[in-house]
């Protein structure tokens, strides 16, 4: 709040005072009142109009202040009215009111669809635990069914799809917010390397994929379900690409360096344009591949990205158009976390 | 034959579960009423647990810390939740694994055949008819006359081995094969089965794997 533009909002109050002080003079004039009563009175009018504007003036200035530098600082602006203590001068007063009932309905608003966002992603988990049973039936069914083995595969190979859907629309819910669904703790990279391609076997080996991989006795700190799952994605993904003209493989390995463990995924499929490479962890990127591919939906990786934020790994992509695609977590060897 | 217990809710997931593991050689049998879980699981007196974790009445992980009071059976765990915190729960509440839905059914098998083996409650042969198998040299041997296998015609030949008259599928020999991360394809798998048999012929075993079509092999 600034001085002059406080004046320019009270020059109407001050053209009034001034209108009437004209209006004076002209009385003390045609009553013949001495010169030195009109100065002495226009003179103490004047100083006590003055102070009284500047009285006005720094209170206001006082409470507006702090509401304008509250305002700034806010990372919640609708909290303002919180912020602020409660003015003595009338209109502030209104002012603060407003703000207040403003302030606690929004509040209210907030906290009603913080509530209906929370029982629906409860209920989305629900949904996909209790979907997880007919599918587990079905597999079952379907394995114990000894004839019919080319329906048989086929309805597997839809059933695989179906589950890894439902893990998707789990992991979305689970990657956007809450904390306690996952637990770091010393995972055996090799070991959970190992389940994720036997829980893709099926498809690994319709494609007819050559696997190889290297990875050494270590451990690092992560969640090993969501590890899988990410590593999962990064397969299913590789899947949707490979090269007609090759024999498609997958290379997983991993180094142990001094301050980090590097787990690579490499493939031979056919790679990723470079100027589609920085966006593809973007949400709903689907990109150049995605378009020739109705597969994509842009989601899965974009996932995979945030799962590895929420467990503080880093994952890189390098890739050259039409060669090979590259994925890099890096895990870092945190004493921290160690209890 | 190992007699399995399953602690299942869902009837179908249940009498499928029993389907699997009865055509895999076990015996299985399920619980008659959930109330009364805990007695039957107990009098039921089984080599190994199949325990869900969403059970009416009562939950998956309280009934494990009741029956660890009165037996040490091993116990799976089923589940479809797939936290972690679960997972730990579970183990230490003394579950010896902990597989979730949808299982693989032929992991689910080696899962449980891996858990009988560790509490001893398996038998594992040394001999096959009257030859010396020796996993850790990875050799056959009969009198003086000795087979090197390479580490995938051992692995086909162990699990053949333990189910020694049953039929292993291809399925089974796979996963076992991807379990101990050779990745191979199905055709790299016959090209095994077939060294492996001419092996078993140089020993004298010319009849040793017998093919049942489209079901797998059974080791006579």
């Amino acid at each position: 709040m600034k001085l002059s533009d406080f004046i320019k909002d009270r020059l109407p109050a001050y053209a009034i005072y001034a209108a009437g002080g004209v209006i004076l003079l002209i009385f003390a004039i045609a009553m013949r009142i001495p010169t030195i009563m009109c100065v002495i009175a226009a003179v103490v009018l004047l100083l006590a109009a003055v102070c009284a504007e500047l009285w006005e003036y720094s209170r206001k200035r006082r409470f507006y202040a702090t509401l304008l530098t509250n305002i700034d600082e806010l990372d919640r602006k609708y909290l303002i009215a919180e912020t602020a203590e409660p003015p003595a001068f009338y209109e502030g007063k209104l002012l603060y009111e407003i703000l207040r009932e403003t302030d606690k309905s929004m509040c209210e608003n907030v906290a009603e669809h913080r509530r209906e966002n929370a029982s629906f992603r409860e209920f989305i988990e629900m949904w996909v635990h209790e979907v997880k049973l007919p599918v587990a039936s079905l597999q079952l069914i379907l394995h114990n069914n000894e004839d019919g083995a080319f329906v048989r595969s086929k309805a597997l190979e839809q059933l695989r799809r179906i589950d890894s859907y439902t893990d998707t629309v789990l992991y979305y819910a689970r990657s956007e917010n809450s904390e306690k669904d996952y637990l770091i703790a010393e995972t055996p990279l090799k070991n959970t390397v190992k389940e994720t391609v036997i829980k893709h076997r099926d498809d690994l080996t319709a494609h007819d994929v050559g696997i190889d991989t290297d990875i050494p006795e270590i451990t690092v700190m992560t969640d090993g379900k969501w590890l899988g799952y990410i590593l999962g994605q990064l397969i299913s993904n590789s899947l949707k690409y490979f090269s007609d003209t090759r024999e498609p493989e997958i290379h997983i390995s991993a180094a142990d360096e001094q301050d980090c463990v590097k787990l690579c995924f490499c493939d031979n499929g056919i790679g990723i344009p470079a100027a589609d490479l920085p966006r593809i962890f973007d949400k709903s990127f689907t990109g150049e591949n995605g378009r020739t591919s109705a597969k994509s939906t842009g989601m899965g990786l974009y996932i995979v990205k945030n799962l590895c934020e929420k467990l503080g790994h880093r994952i890189e992509v390098s890739s050259e158009f039409g060669v090979y695609t590259e994925f890099i977590i890096t895990f870092a060897k945190n004493d921290y976390y160690k209890p | 034959m190992n007699k399995i217990m399953i602690v299942e809710d869902d009837a179908v997931l249940c009498s499928e579960l029993a389907k699997l593991l009865e055509n895999s050689g076990y015996t299985a049998v399920g619980i008659e009423d959930f109330r009364n879980a805990l007695d039957e699981m107990i009098s039921a007196n089984a080599d190994l647990v199949l325990l869900d974790i969403n059970l009416p009445d009562i939950n998956g992980e309280q009934l494990l810390q009741e029956y660890r009071k009165h037996c040490g059976t091993p116990v799976i765990m089923l589940t479809s939740r797939s936290s972690g915190l679960d997972e730990v729960i579970s183990l230490s509440y003394g579950a010896d694994d902990y597989i979730t839905k949808p299982y693989d059914p032929a992991i689910l098998l080696l899962r449980i055949s891996a858990v009988l083996k560790r509490s001893g409650k398996a038998v594992s042969a040394h001999n096959y008819r009257n030859a010396e198998v020796n996993t850790a040299k990875g050799s056959i041997k009969l009198d003086e006359r000795e087979q090197i296998l390479t580490k995938n015609e051992m692995i086909i030949f162990r699990l053949m081995l333990d189910r020694q008259g049953e039929i292993v599928t291809r399925d089974m020999l796979m996963t076992a094969l991807w379990d101990n991360e050779e990745f191979v394809n199905d055709n790299a798998l016959s090209v095994n089965i077939s060294r492996l048999r001419g092996k078993l012929a140089e020993l004298g075993f010319e009849d040793a794997i017998e093919t049942r079509k489209k079901q797998g092999y059974v080791l006579k």
